[in-house]
C-alpha cells in the first residue's frame, strides 16, 4: 500500500510538472496561435537555470552558486524568459509552420550548445551536484515526495489560476482577437507584434518554471532531457487535452504521462517473458495510436476552447466552434 | 495488500516454474523480483536485456536466489530520462525490488540513481553507462555506496591510448572525439594522459553525429600539423571523418579507440590506409571464463557477442543475483551492496561464469566465505566508487581480421594508470 502510495506521489509529481509546461504551451498556442515548436528549449533553460544557480560548486562547469531553490527557480525562469524574448524578437514575424520551424531551430541549437558547452553546462554529462531542496532535513522517503508535490501542484494550481484570470482578462481577449484576425485587431489600435511578444515570452517563462521543478526533482538535467521528444509529449498533451482550454491542458498532461507510463507498465506486468523486449516497441504503438485516433475522432481535444463571443445582458452565451 | 501482491506474484511464477522447470519447481515456493530498465525499444538496447534474461534463466534452472525463483521485471528506458526514472520508480514501489540492472545511457542512468534508487536504498548495477560524473558522485558519497558498473570506465582505453603513442614515437597528436558523454570523456582524458607522457595534443576537435561532410573538422585536425591522429568514434562518423583526413593529406598514424573495431570500418576506409593503425580495447580479457562466455553465448543465441555491452550486462546481472544470494534472504538493498564485495573477493574462490558457477558460489556462501567471480570480463573488481578496471589489448586490422598486437593483464593495466596520476 505504502508502495503505491509512493509511486502515486512520484507519478503526480513528474505528472504536474509537465502539466505546467503544457498550460505554458496552451497560452501559446491555443490562445495566442503562436506554434511553438521548441518547448525543450524554454523548458530546459529553466532546469539549467535553476541547477545553475542552485548547485553545489563543481570543476567542470559553471555554476555552484548554492542558492536558496526558490532564488534559482526563478533563475531559471527568468533564463527562459530572457531566452524566449531574444527569439520572440527574432522570430516572431514568422507565421504558422515558419515559427514553427524556427523554434524547433532554437531548440536544437539550445540542446546543441548544452551538449558542447562544457563550461557552462558540462557537457553531455550534464550538471550534478545539486542537493534537492530540504533533504538534508528531510530525508529522502516518501515524506519529501509528498512535500515536493504539495510544492509543484500548488504552483501548478498557481499557474491555472493565473491563465485563466489572464484568458477572460482584456489581455485575453486582445490576444484571442490577435489570433483570429490580426489586421482587425491592429485596426483598433493594437500592436500585434507586442502582444505576440508578451504572450510568448509569458508561456517560456510558465515552461521555464516547469523545467526548474523538473531539475529540481531529479537533481540532475543533462541535454538528453530537452531532446525533442520532449517538445513532441508536450504537444500531444495540449491536443489530446484540449488546445484553448486550460483544464484541458492539465487534464492531457496527466491523461498523456499516464498513458506512457501505464503501458510500460502493464506490459511488463503481463505481457508473456518473449514479448518484453518488444514491450518498448509496442508502447510506441500504442502511444502513436492513441494520439491519431484523438486527432481522427476528437480533433479539438477531451475539453474543446469555451468562447465567449459576445456578452448580451445577463444571457451570456457560450458556443464551441465546429473546428478549424 | 503487500502479501497479496506477494502471493499472487507467488503463484503466477508457480504457473511458470511448473511449466519450465518441471520436477524442480516442486521445491520452489517463493519468488524475488529483479527490476531492469534497459533501452528494448532500441536495435542495440534489445541484445543486452536478453543477455540479462538469458542469466536469469540460469540461475533459475541453477535452484534460484535463496532458493527462490527469480523474477526479472524488465522495462523500456525508450533512451528517455522521464522515461527510464518512472519504469525505476515503478519496480521500487510497486514491485518492491531490492536490486536494480540498468540503466544504459547515462543520462538516464544518473537521474534514477539520484531520484530513485540512492534515496530507496535499492542498489543500482548499470552494463554500460561510461560517464566519469559516476565517479564524481560516488566519490562525493551520493550514491550512498549502492552503485556499480560492469563498464570499465573510459581511464583504462585513453591510458591505453596514449601509451600507444608512446610507443610509437608519436610527439604531436590531434584527437577527434564523438561528441557524446563518452567521447568527450575520452576526448579530455587521452588528452591528459598524451599530456603526461610529454606528447602535445595539437588539437582536440568534437565530431558531432550525422553531419553530410567533416571536411571542416579534418582541416582543422590537420592545420595543427599532428604526426598521429587519435580517433574516439564510432564506426559511421569514424568512416566519413577518416576518408575526409585521408584524403586531405592526412598521417596514416591513426590509433583507434575499441568502437572502431569493426569490420564496417574496415572495408569502408579501406585496408590499404590502415597498415599502420593500431587500436586498443578493454573487451577481451585472456583468461577462460571470457573464451568461455563467448562460446555458451554463440551456444545459446547463435551468434558471437559482438554487440556493446553484452559481456557487462551478463556480468552486472550475475554479480547482482549472486551478492541476493551472499546476502541472504529478505537482504534490503544496501545489505547486498555490501555483499558484492564477497563476489569479487581477490582472495576468494573461483567460481565460473555459468550455472555452475552459482552452484559453486552459493556452497562458499552458505559456509560463510567469499568467491572471486571470473566473468565474461574477466575477474571483475570494484574500487570504492563502484567502478571497474579492466585488461587492455592493442589490436590492428589484418587482411583476415582484427590481430592482437600487445597484451597488458589487469595489473599491468592498474599500474600503468597509476603510474600517469
Amino acid at each position: 500500500m505504502m508502495g503505491l502510495l509512493s509511486y502515486l506521489v512520484f507519478f503526480s509529481t513528474v505528472a504536474s510538472i509537465l502539466a505546467i509546461a503544457v498550460l505554458g504551451l496552451n497560452l501559446q498556442w491555443g490562445n495566442a496561435g503562436l506554434f511553438n515548436g521548441g518547448v525543450a528549449a524554454f523548458f530546459g533553460a529553466g532546469a539549467y537555470g535553476a541547477l545553475i544557480l542552485g548547485g553545489t560548486p563543481q570543476e567542470v562547469h559553471l555554476g555552484g552558486f548554492g542558492l536558496p531553490f526558490g532564488v534559482a527557480l526563478i533563475g531559471g525562469m527568468f533564463a527562459a524568459g530572457a531566452l524566449a524574448w531574444i527569439f520572440g524578437r527574432l522570430t516572431l514575424r514568422l507565421r504558422h509552420d515558419y515559427l514553427a520551424i524556427a523554434t524547433f531551430g532554437v531548440a536544437v541549437t539550445f540542446e546543441n550548445v548544452m551538449r558542447n558547452a562544457q563550461w557552462l553546462s558540462g557537457g553531455a554529462q550534464g550538471i550534478r551536484g545539486f542537493a534537492r531542496p530540504l533533504q538534508a532535513e528531510l530525508g529522502a522517503g516518501l515524506s519529501y515526495n509528498a512535500l515536493y508535490l504539495a510544492m509543484v501542484a500548488a504552483l501548478l494550481i498557481l499557474t491555472y489560476l493565473f491563465l485563466q484570470h489572464l484568458s477572460r482578462s482584456p489581455f485575453g481577449r486582445l490576444i484571442r482577437a490577435i489570433r483570429e484576425d490580426e489586421e482587425a485587431a491592429q485596426s483598433l489600435g493594437k500592436s500585434p507584434a507586442k502582444v505576440r511578444l508578451t504572450a510568448f515570452v509569458t508561456g517560456s517563462v510558465i515552461m521555464g518554471l516547469a523545467g526548474g521543478l523538473y531539475g529540481g526533482f531529479y537533481a540532475f538535467v543533462s541535454p538528453q532531457d530537452v531532446l525533442p521528444i520532449l517538445t513532441f509529449q508536450i504537444w500531444a498533451m495540449l491536443i489530446v487535452g484540449g488546445a484553448g482550454n486550460n483544464r484541458g491542458a492539465i487534464a492531457g498532461a496527466f491523461l498523456i504521462w499516464g498513458a506512457w507510463t501505464a503501458s510500460g507498465w502493464a506490459l511488463s506486468k503481463f505481457a508473456p517473458v518473449e514479448a518484453q523486449l518488444y514491450a518498448g516497441s509496442i508502447q510506441y504503438i500504442l502511444i502513436g495510436s492513441v494520439i491519431v485516433g484523438m486527432l481522427l475522432w476528437r480533433p479539438q481535444g477531451l475539453f474543446p476552447e469555451r468562447l465567449l463571443v459576445s456578452h448580451s445582458g445577463q444571457n451570456n452565451r457560450t458556443y464551441k466552434p465546429a473546428g478549424e | 495488500m503487500k502479501k497479496t501482491r506477494h502471493m499472487l506474484r507467488m503463484g503466477v511464477a508457480l504457473g511458470l516454474g511448473l511449466g519450465s522447470f518441471g520436477t524442480m519447481a516442486a521445491a520452489q515456493d517463493c519468488t524475488i523480483a529483479v527490476g531492469a530498465v534497459l533501452p528494448t525499444s532500441v536495435d542495440w538496447g534489445r541484445p543486452i536485456a536478453e543477455t540479462a534474461q538469458w542469466v536469469v534463466e540460469q540461475v533459475n534452472g541453477a535452484g534460484g536466489v535463496n532458493d527462490c525463483q527469480v523474477n526479472l521485471i524488465l522495462r523500456d528506458s525508450q533512451v528517455d530520462p522521464k522515461v527510464g526514472v518512472d519504469a525505476a520508480k515503478a519496480l521500487v514501489d510497486l514491485d518492491g525490488i531490492q536490486v536494480l540492472l540498468g540503466a544504459v545511457s547515462s543520462g538516464v542512468s544518473m537521474p534514477i540513481l539520484t531520484s530513485v534508487t540512492a534515496p530507496a536504498g535499492v542498489m543500482q548495477m548499470s552494463c554500460c553507462s561510461s560517464s566519469n560524473a559516476f565517479t564524481a558522485l560516488a566519490a562525493d558519497g551520493k550514491d550512498n555506496d549502492l552503485w556499480f558498473r560492469t563498464f570499465a570506465t573510459t581511464t583504462v582505453q585513453a591510458a591505453m591510448g596514449a601509451k600507444v603513442a608512446r610507443d610509437q614515437g608519436y610527439k604531436k597528436v590531434a584527437i577527434l572525439y564523438k561528441n557524446d558523454d563518452w567521447g568527450q570523456d575520452m576526448g579530455k582524458s587521452v588528452a591528459a594522459f598524451l599530456e603526461a607522457l610529454g606528447i602535445e595534443v595539437t588539437a582536440n576537435i568534437a565530431i558531432n553525429d550525422a553531419q553530410p561532410s567533416y571536411r571542416a573538422e579534418a582541416a582543422q585536425a590537420i592545420a595543427s600539423q599532428p604526426e598521429a591522429l587519435y580517433l574516439a568514434l564510432y564506426p559511421t562518423e569514424g568512416t566519413a571523418a577518416v576518408r575526409e583526413w585521408l584524403s586531405l593529406g592526412g598521417s596514416e598514424n591513426m590509433i583507434m579507440a575499441n568502437a572502431l573495431k569493426s569490420e564496417e570500418f574496415r572495408e569502408n576506409v579501406g585496408m590499404q590506409y590502415l597498415g599502420s593503425a593500431l587500436g586498443t580495447d578493454t573487451a577481451s580479457p585472456r583468461e577462460d571464463s571470457a573464451t568461455a562466455f563467448v562460446d555458451a553465448y554463440g551456444a545459446k543465441f547463435g551468434t558471437a557477442p559482438t554487440g556493446p555491452g553484452l559481456a557487462n550486462s551478463y556480468d552486472a546481472t550475475m554479480i547482482a543475483l549472486m551478492a541476493m544470494e551472499a546476502a541472504g534472504k529478505d537482504a534490503k538493498g544496501p545489505q547486498i551492496a555490501a555483499a558484492v564485495a564477497r563476489v569479487t573477493d581477490p582472495a576468494g574462490t573461483p567460481v565460473s561464469a555459468d550455472a555452475a558457477g552459482f552452484l559453486a558460489a552459493k556452497a562458499v556462501f552458505a559456509a560463510g566465505g567469499s568467491v572471486m567471480y571470473q566473468g565474461a570480463t574477466g575477474n571483475v573488481q570494484f574500487d570504492a566508487n563502484g567502478d571497474v578496471s579492466a585488461p587492455a589489448v592493442v589490436w590492428k586490422f589484418g587482411d583476415a581480421g582484427i590481430d592482437e598486437v600487445e597484451f597488458l593483464s589487469l595489473t599491468e593495466v592498474d599500474a600503468f594508470v597509476a603510474a600517469l596520476k
